[in-house]
């Protein structure tokens, strides 16, 4: 029996049983090639789950959908560990309880489908932290290094020339899992932090404080980069940012449901080389 | 004829240590560089990224940030949260092309008012020789272009 074919099953056995009262997985969706999210209610549908390589999206952001969860009923979440990542954090920044999240883990390596064993956040511990050992194999890392030897000159250039495309849709941020603020700080006008209006420097702006709250939390899952409709290499920030706290604060965001936000807690002895 | 450049500092510093030495250089008459617009905080814990990036928009060429010594902050932890905030902070504008020597960070004790008149006119000839942050200011004239129709 394929994968596809066992998680249906799956689905299909916790709504039936009223283990869970939601499974949200992937459908067919517009094209061929790509997949769409869907909320499945009653056990008949679940012949519409889709699962193969074209699965990439990452779900959990619709976990905090407002009341989804305050029955205190379960959910069903279909999940590669960049998902599982983001519930972690989710769970560790209290904004769900994981215990009513019942995990149908997946990954896939090299665009292979393999399915992981485990149904609640704590059975993936073990995975997660191998994660963090292992060197990510990221699109862009030429990219990423080319940046890095840049001069600042140079990389204020590429960047406002990267960010000078922004039209401000926010389509990154409505796709990114962690950006689950009622009211975002560019949406507050008083005081207005951030330019709103899309000329570079607003737009300079807004990827800068997008990029620092996602800083030690964002598990690179690359939903904003793959939202942005005019393809800023949003996941480069990310990933540095990543490595950032990685190599200063050894963080490695969402292996365990009560991790310390890094940036919401500290040891007397971090590096301060740069302080005068 | 033009005028010799005076960089624009903006210098976010907390009420109890950094402020305090400022007073202190102040009341030991010690002169320091007038390019400096000192805006005080409750603590450091306080100074936000964003008055950062607040700064920059209305076109400071450089940036000061001074607290409390670890270990000395008055709400106990405070400095040490905004030093993990900076930290990560400080790498992004460096990734994203803000030069690292415009953003300058210390702690200055109430006791150091000497420190904090030898840091000001330090940083204050330090921007001077990295002249004005012309690719800022850039954007920001930008923004206040005229639309065109």
């Amino acid at each position: 029996m394929s994968i596809e074919q066992q998680y249906r099953t799956r689905a299909k056995e916790l709504l039936s049983a009223g283990e869970v009262k939601m499974v949200i997985g992937y459908g067919a969706g517009t094209t061929a090639e790509r997949r769409r999210p869907i909320f499945i209610t009653s056990p008949d549908e679940t012949e519409r789950l889709v699962l193969d390589s074209a699965c990439i999206a990452n779900l959990s952001g619709y976990l905090v959908t407002e009341g989804l969860l305050s029955d205190e009923k379960r959910v069903a979440v279909f999940l590669r560990p960049e998902g599982i990542r983001a519930l972690n954090v989710l769970a560790a920044e209290a904004q769900l309880d994981p215990l009513q999240v019942v995990i149908i883990g997946f990954d896939l390596p090299k665009g292979e489908l393999k399915s992981l064993q485990g149904s609640s956040v704590d059975d993936f511990t073990d995975l997660l932290g191998a994660l963090k050992e292992s060197t990510p194999d990221v699109d862009g890392r030429e990219l990423l290094e080319k940046i890095e030897k840049m001069s600042p000159e140079e990389r204020f250039a590429f960047w406002q020339e990267e960010f000078s495309k922004c039209i401000k849709c926010y389509a990154c941020r409505q796709a990114c899992p962690m950006c689950y603020c009622r009211r975002c700080i560019v949406d507050s006008n008083q005081p207005q932090w951030v330019n709103t209006s899309s000329h570079t420097l607003g737009n300079f702006e807004w990827n800068i404080v997008r990029a620092f709250h996602l800083s030690g939390r964002c598990v690179e899952c690359g939903n904003c980069d793959r939202a942005c409709p005019v393809n800023i290499p949003l996941r480069l920030i990310n990933r540095k940012m990543a490595q950032e706290v990685l190599d200063s604060f050894n963080h490695f965001a969402g292996t365990s449901k009560t991790q310390e936000p890094v940036l919401a807690s500290f040891k007397k002895d971090d590096s301060e080389t740069f302080i005068l | 004829m033009s005028e010799p450049f005076e960089p624009k500092i903006t210098a976010f510093v907390c009420t109890y240590c950094t402020y305090a030495g400022a007073d202190l250089a102040g009341t030991s008459r010690l002169k320091y560089a007038p390019n400096v617009r000192i805006i005080r905080l409750p603590c450091t814990g306080r100074i936000s990224p964003m008055f950062i990036l607040k700064a920059l928009q209305k076109g400071a060429d450089g940036i000061l940030i001074s607290g409390c010594h670890p270990g000395d902050c008055h709400f106990t932890h405070g400095n040490y949260h905004a030093r993990r905030r900076w930290m990560v902070f400080r790498a992004l504008l460096s990734f994203t092309g803000i030069p690292e020597e415009r953003i300058k960070y210390s702690w200055i004790s109430a006791a150091e008012g000497l420190k904090f008149a030898d840091l000001i006119n330090n940083i204050t000839e330090d921007i001077r020789k990295l002249g004005p942050f012309d690719q800022y200011h850039k954007l920001i004239e930008e923004t206040q272009a005229q639309a065109s129709l």
